[in-house]
């Protein structure tokens, strides 16, 4: 049980040189690289589309700056975040940053909430005994994973007038209640999973230090516990960054969300191909970003918590 | 999944019972915030109904009344029971929270399901007792998704395999490691609706798509990834599991990397080969792990819904139609409320009877591993 | 943005605007002349204002960006200062919910509106949807009365769920005038566009389906000797008839053109929301709409579909016939495949689509076939299913022929929640009849918008080749699109409400059938049972008052 040593990678081990090891090793470039372009080539093509005109799109051509293929900024200028149009008014690039900005605030306020009110409930069911009159843990576990189940667009009645009562509809705080909602399951699972294996005996020598079980659990598991959390945090960024259904229900004019606008791109006038892939390029850079600076925690965060 | 009781944190020193005036002033203070709860949510319900004219507005009040409630209920349960209080609030909240926002979609949703309700209808929502049930009994389209969803779950398992493998690899000692993390991290980053047209409606065109292209020069004359049954059941797994895919290998790589060294080169000295190695000793450890891992993708599966109405709609002829999209299509394309609310309804207690075999199954089959 | 900064930033030559100044001042002195003050004289400037911004920004040169719409709305503001004063509406609100298609309908809205709102003092807040959701959110919105929305872009199929439930806003008197409400295409007015004998529409569109095809195609020699060589009947020329195109279309497969396979009729096999539909009843109509039956979807007499009938068998079972000729992956073409996938990039030679596709063909960057492309009303057929009759008949004037009227286009609709406020109520009509104006119609429908023609002004080719583009073209692009819509024996969408969810639940059934899981009969018999269904869960009695009231019945 070695929940806590953080760095378990590999060392070069020195064994001889020698030709299994020489194939085993190409074999393991050779499948990393293919995977690796399987990975990136649409999305290469995503951005690369961005940045095509009609003749590259029904041609389908792949290598920029050969042959017919030289550039065009016109999915850019679309949304006025071209060279030539960025400075201008553009009633479209106003909406683009107002729902880039919308769904900044959301992706980022319900993963945080669902984080603060997740890893303690998540605490709790890996460490106390809970009982709710038949309900023991388990069932606790599997009534939050149970909110995941029901296919979200059934939700559009009850939830419109839910929100209608509520004076919820298009506000971001409505917005962040219902992602907080369906990130909370995954959170908590993935936490609890990763409790489970922090040794208890740090909690009772704390405990016995003085600690309340609320000072155990902030001053001792959540540091170590971080970056699980982190990991969750970002797995349920993405999942809202990307929410359709009910971005396109519960919102109109203020609280409007990016996922939307891609979809616009496409309807009984055909299809915007560059511009399309223009959104959808803005729309996962941010994430990328949150990928390369956090990756580290993605891995060393679950690694805490997954085996026993 | 499984835990012994053993793992449960009790305190080595027994904290004493609150004192009797405190529980006493925790129960009262519970009261009053129930007491408040109750009044503002009678008085708003009586506006509602229009019996009384309080300009209250909306029901906001009683929400935040529920939240008074709430912090309240915490509070006094503190007071109440001392230490046992403490450990319930941990709980609480996210408890509160979850109750607050389904409780209403929940018990309107049921109230749907056994209805009639058509949007365009002028007559509105009037209920109907088991006749939606009844219709879906004999719906064929019902059937014929629910056929595809075993399909559609069963390849997950394969997707598990690809990812475990992949995640072994990530696992082993490489160079450029960040640049294959964040590389093989980036499909779950696209938007489904991104995905349906950037890969499934261009990439994969008939005409012009590099993928159609590069079949054409692997033999395959008509590369039609959606026009034949099996072959559009493929493209739509290809294209679902390329994006969910990172998702298990990022939860299963973190799996391998928790695994203690000195049992694997504990193996090693034995003289086992990798092979052996893999199947004694790592795939066992990550058997919970991987459990969670398929549940929580089997979970997300069940949902497929986006990819199959932007690239197939369901077809050809149904064979790519899943649970949710014509759940969709009943409820939004067709305003069919009530049905659609059913048809989910008796998807939810098919899924719940499904996983809690799975789960009982697999907690059978650890234990009995762990016996060993 | 004003004017002056668009000119600066484009480098215009000072002459137009010098010219525009002239226009401004002599409609402005008109203005005073009181509420929709069109004096002879404004018209005479009216027709150089039309000139001026088809120039905006020229035919050919690009699709329009947002300081385009921008100018075109200013330059068409003059009858909004007629009927405003200045700041008239500080402090209105309006939410204004549309689509955002591609960037167009609700983006060019905002352009057009923007000066508008300078001029008024009144702030619009936009509520854009993607196409796909627009229905579900308008139904589920009336449903649960989350109307959150002054102003609505909504097409003529939705009028029953909307105007049909007291939701909209009667037209006043002064916008019918203000844009000129007589000047519509006969099919567009009442009964469509009101309800109950109420004006309630701006209608900001018109829609029908009419004929694409290639001209080089059925021009090309080697084609032309093939055909004779392989005894078929007739010149090798464009198809008139649904036996025709059938015929033309196996007769293509197999053959080359300009070194590509060639590929003759594009048929939607896939379904689109329930406008997949609309291109069954394409070839349909032609078969099931008898000149003296003015019903051909359902009986009037009783709300029986009419679907399952051999007239409407034949035309799934060409579908059927056909799709074996078409390319090999047509079982997953929609409609938006086939249009902007499939034929204009260059495959395949026939094509019944909305006006866009011809509006496209040659101003937009989407399509690359450029000039190579005429138009025609949609195909006819020897013979005629009457359903009274039960027979098929061949009527003395020759081939029958029915235009599909489908969807009827876009409208701007005001909702009855601001008629409590006066001010609000004229802000948001004004907006509305902006959106409509004369003028501004003329340069939507020339440039790509996603809006087709719509009135009888819009039929002058003058202004069209004064625009830049090419005199053919254009000629035969009116004549079909025109010829539809005046066309004696035109089907015309039935506004009924729901009419959506029968389209919808029809495409499921034609995806089985045309996927050989079942004979066009059965498909069709499936389709009229669930339609049946629909009609009883909406209201049958209702449902047939509404179906004979579109039919003007």
């Amino acid at each position: 049980m070695s929940g806590l040593g953080m760095d378990h990678s590999y060392q070069v081990s020195k064994q001889p040189w020698n030709w299994t090891r020489m194939s085993g090793r190409v074999l393991i470039y050779s499948a990393l690289l293919i995977w690796a372009f399987i990975c990136l080539f649409p999305i290469f093509w995503t951005v690369s589309t961005s940045f095509k005109t009609a003749v590259n799109v029904t041609q389908g051509d792949i290598i920029p700056f050969i042959g017919r293929f030289q550039g065009d900024w016109k999915g850019w200028r679309a949304l006025g975040l071209s060279p030539d149009t960025i400075f201008q008014i553009s009633t479209v690039r106003d909406e683009f940053l107002l729902r880039f900005a919308n769904s900044l605030i959301v992706s980022i306020g319900a993963p945080v909430l669902a984080v603060l009110i997740g890893a303690p409930a998540a605490y709790g069911l890996s460490r106390f005994q809970y009982k709710f009159g038949p309900w023991k843990n388990k069932d606790i576990s599997f009534f939050f994973l149970s909110q995941l189940l029901l296919p979200p667009v059934v939700l559009a009645m009850p939830f419109l007038v839910l929100y209608k009562e509520l004076a919820l509809l298009d506000s971001v705080i409505g917005l962040i209640l219902i992602y907080t909602l369906m990130v909370l399951p995954i959170v908590i699972w993935i936490m609890r999973d990763q409790f489970d294996t922090i040794p208890i005996e740090l909690e009772q020598a704390a405990m016995v230090d003085g600690c309340g079980v609320w000072g155990a659990f902030i001053r001792i598991v959540l540091p170590i516990a971080l970056p699980g959390m982190v990991a969750a945090f970002i797995l349920a960024v993405i999942l809202c960054w990307n929410e359709y259904f009910f971005a396109a229900l519960l919102t109109s004019t203020s609280a409007k969300t990016l996922p939307v606008m891609v979809a616009s791109q496409t309807g009984s006038q055909g299809i915007s191909w560059w511009t399309m892939a223009a959104l959808a390029t803005g729309a996962i850079a941010p994430l990328v970003v949150i990928g390369v600076f956090l990756e580290r925690y993605i891995v060393k965060g679950l690694t805490a918590g997954a085996v026993k | 999944m499984t835990q012994s009781a053993s793992s449960f944190l009790v305190p080595l020193v027994r904290p004493p019972m609150a004192p009797e005036a405190r529980r006493w002033a925790g129960r009262m203070v519970v009261l009053a915030a129930s007491v408040l709860l109750v009044a503002i949510a009678a008085a708003q319900a009586l506006e509602a109904s229009g019996t009384l004219a309080l300009g209250l507005g909306t029901w906001r009040l009683s929400l935040y009344a529920y939240l008074v409630w709430a912090v309240a209920l915490g509070v006094g349960q503190v007071m109440m029971r001392g230490e046992a209080g403490y450990k319930a609030l941990f709980l609480l909240p996210a408890l509160l929270f979850t109750v607050a926002l389904v409780i209403f979609p929940t018990i309107f949703g049921l109230y749907i399901a056994f209805s009639e309700w058509n949007l365009s209808s002028f007559e509105g929502q009037k209920f109907n007792g088991l006749d939606n049930l009844r219709t879906l009994i004999n719906d064929a389209y019902f059937w014929n998704a629910l056929r595809n969803m075993t399909f559609y779950v069963l390849s997950v398992f394969v997707q598990y395999a690809l990812a475990f493998g992949l995640a072994l690899l990530l696992n082993a000692d490489i160079r450029a490691r960040k640049f294959f993390r964040v590389a093989f991290l980036l499909p779950f980053m696209l938007s489904p609706v991104a995905v349906s047209w950037m890969i499934g409606k261009s990439l994969m065109e008939f005409r012009f798509g590099p993928l159609a292209a590069l079949m054409r020069h692997l033999g395959w004359d008509n590369p039609a990834f959606f026009a034949t049954p099996w072959i559009a059941r493929f493209s739509i797994i290809a294209l679902d599991a390329w994006v969910w895919i990172p998702f298990m290998i990022i939860m299963l790589l973190a799996g391998l990397q928790a695994i203690p060294k000195d049992i694997q080169e504990a193996a090693k000295v034995d003289g086992a080969s990798s092979w052996s190695t893999f199947w004694q000793i790592t795939f066992p450890l990550m058997l919970p792990v991987s459990v969670t891992t398929i549940i929580l993708r089997i979970i997300f599966q069940l949902k497929l819904a986006d990819i199959v109405i932007n690239t197939t709609s369901g077809g050809p002829g149904g064979a790519t139609d899943t649970i949710s999209s014509f759940i969709f299509r009943e409820y939004r394309d067709r305003s069919n409320v009530g049905y659609g609310t059913m048809v989910a309804e008796v998807y939810l207690v098919l899924i719940i009877v499904f996983m809690t075999l799975l789960l009982n199954a697999v907690g059978r089959f650890m234990r009995r591993e762990a016996a060993l | 943005m004003k004017t002056e900064q668009y000119n600066s930033i484009f480098g215009i030559k000072t002459d137009r605007r010098n010219l525009l100044k002239g226009a401004a001042g002599v409609a402005a002195l008109s203005a005073t002349t009181g509420l929709g003050g069109f004096s002879s004289s404004a018209l005479a400037d009216s027709k150089s204002l039309r000139a001026e911004i088809l120039k905006i920004p020229g035919v050919g040169k690009g699709s329009p960006t947002d300081a385009d719409w921008q100018k075109v709305g200013e330059m068409c503001l003059e009858a909004t200062k007629a009927s405003v004063k200045p700041g008239e509406f500080k402090g209105v609100e309006l939410s204004f919910m549309g689509l955002n298609n591609q960037n167009l309908h609700n983006m060019l809205f905002r352009g057009f509106l923007k000066p508008w709102e300078a001029y008024t003092g009144a702030k619009i807040n936009w509520i854009d949807l993607a196409q796909a959701d627009y229905n579900a959110r308008l139904q589920q919105s009336i449903a649960t009365k989350t109307v959150d929305f002054d102003i609505l872009e909504m097409g003529a199929p939705f009028e029953g769920d909307v105007c049909g439930k007291g939701l909209a806003s009667v037209m006043p008197d002064w916008v019918k005038k203000q844009i000129d409400i007589e000047d519509y295409s006969d099919y567009l007015k009442p009964p469509v566009g009101t309800w109950d004998g109420k004006q309630y529409r701006v209608t900001i569109d018109g829609d029908c389906h009419n004929f694409n095809y290639r001209t080089d195609y059925f021009s090309d020699a080697d084609l032309a000797k093939a055909w004779k060589a392989e005894g078929h009947q007739g010149e090798w020329a464009v198809p008139k008839t649904w036996q025709k195109v059938n015929e033309v279309t196996k007769f293509l497969k197999g053959k080359k053109i300009k070194g590509q396979d060639a590929i003759g009729y594009l048929d939607p096999a896939k379904g689109w929301g329930g406008f997949g539909f609309y291109f069954l009843e394409d070839r349909a109509t032609a078969y099931v709409k008898h000149p003296d039956n003015k019903a051909w979807l359902f009986d009037p007499e009783n709300m029986k579909p009419l679907v399952n009938n051999p007239g409407w068998v034949r035309a799934i079972q060409d579908v059927i016939d056909s799709l074996p000729s078409e390319p090999a992956d047509q079982l997953n073409a929609d409609p938006g495949t086939t249009a902007f996938q499939q034929f204009l990039a260059g495959t395949g030679s026939m094509l019944s689509w909305w006006g866009d596709v011809g509006q496209m063909a040659n101003t937009s960057d989407t399509s690359v076939i450029g000039n190579d492309v005429g138009f025609d009303i949609l195909p006819g057929s020897d013979e005629v299913y009457n359903y009274k009759t039960s027979k098929w008949e061949k009527l003395a004037s020759g081939p029958n022929y029915s235009p599909n009227c489908a969807y009827l286009g876009w409208g701007v609709y005001v909702m009855a929640r601001v008629d409590a406020d006066p001010k609000k109520q004229k802000a948001a009509w004004s907006a509305a009849a902006h959106l409509g104006g004369k003028d501004l119609s003329l340069w939507t429908v020339m440039y790509p918008s996603g809006f087709q023609v719509h009135r009888n002004s819009h039929a002058d080719i003058a202004e069209w080749t004064g625009a830049g583009y090419n005199k053919d073209y254009i000629t035969s692009y009116l004549k079909s699109q025109f010829g539809s819509y005046n066309h004696p024996n035109r089907a015309i969408e039935p506004r009924i409400p729901g009419i959506f969810q029968y389209y919808s639940v029809a495409e499921d059934e034609l995806a089985k059938v045309f996927a050989g899981k079942m004979t066009a009969q059965q498909g069709a018999d499936s389709i009229a049972a669930a339609w049946e269904k629909l009609t009883d869960q909406v209201g049958r009695e209702n449902q047939l008052k509404l179906y004979r009231a579109s039919l003007g019945m």
